[in-house]
């Protein structure tokens, strides 16, 4: 269950798996302080999604699903 | 600002005021640096940052409990729900075609000489000297907004493995940004 943490704190977990995690974090300070540490790091992988391609500065991050 | 503080008028029951009034200590605590942190994750779209900034509070108002934790773990918390929250907007807003991928870290290009061109190179590099296993479940889930099933799927192996690699691929992350000192 622990290793639910980087899972949770990104965001891909499915609805029911996020929701069972969030309880399990209510219990336990391993994961309440691992959530601390890494509450941050999705933002530093944004900066890979944000990156402006060359042409087109502005767009939104969807911009590079294409 | 807030719609959601549109009537502090007395016309409500007490029971009302009280919650609006939680709400609003709420927004005056968390609602500046929350929309600070999500603007970029909304591509700097501020009506959904917003938007996003008040379900979360929303949310931290009906989860009360959790507001008696730590303040790093409450806003560690909030984060995560403003994260969701968005990556859910997301994956609702786009219905993309399954055959087109995101061009790699590798092909990305980007300009010299911003903070942000720098600090993308950085976590590419971090990235990048991740083993293939760590590198891929991050790239295939939250790069690409899929969840552990989806990737797992695409895969080929059990999302309990893709989990547990993203576990260890994410710890290896955030060693490798601290020894490149953009990390705390
Ligand atoms: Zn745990």
């Amino acid at each position: 269950m622990h290793d639910g943490v980087a899972a949770y704190v990104l965001g891909v977990l499915d609805e029911e798996e996020h929701e069972a995690f969030e309880r399990h974090l209510d219990a336990c300070e391993r994961c309440q302080a691992e959530l601390i540490e890494l509450a941050e790091l999705p933002e530093q992988l944004d900066e890979l999604r944000n990156a402006p391609s060359s042409t087109s500065g502005d767009d939104p991050p969807m911009s590079m699903s294409r | 600002m807030c719609p959601v503080l549109g009537h502090l008028d007395g016309r409500f029951e007490s029971a009302d005021a009280e919650a609006e009034h939680r709400i609003a200590v709420l927004y005056q605590e968390f609602g500046g640096p929350l929309l600070r942190h999500v603007r970029k994750s909304t591509g700097n779209d501020l009506q959904w940052a917003e938007d996003v900034v008040q379900e979360t509070i929303v949310r931290a108002w009906r989860n009360s409990a959790r507001l008696q934790w730590e303040p790093s773990l409450i806003w560690a918390w909030l984060l995560t729900v403003a994260r969701r929250i968005v990556i859910d907007g997301r994956r609702r807003k786009s219905v993309r075609p399954q055959e087109v991928e995101p061009p790699e870290v590798d092909m990305m290009s980007v300009p010299d000489g911003s903070e942000r061109a720098l600090s993308a190179m950085v976590v590419a590099d971090a990235l990048r000297s991740l083993s293939q296993e760590h590198r891929e479940v991050i790239e295939q889930t939250y790069l690409r907004d899929r969840t552990i099933s989806e990737a797992a799927e695409i895969l080929g192996i059990p999302p309990g493995t893709v989990k547990s690699r993203l576990y260890y691929g994410i710890r290896a992350l955030r060693e490798q940004l601290r020894d490149k000192g953009v990390a705390g």
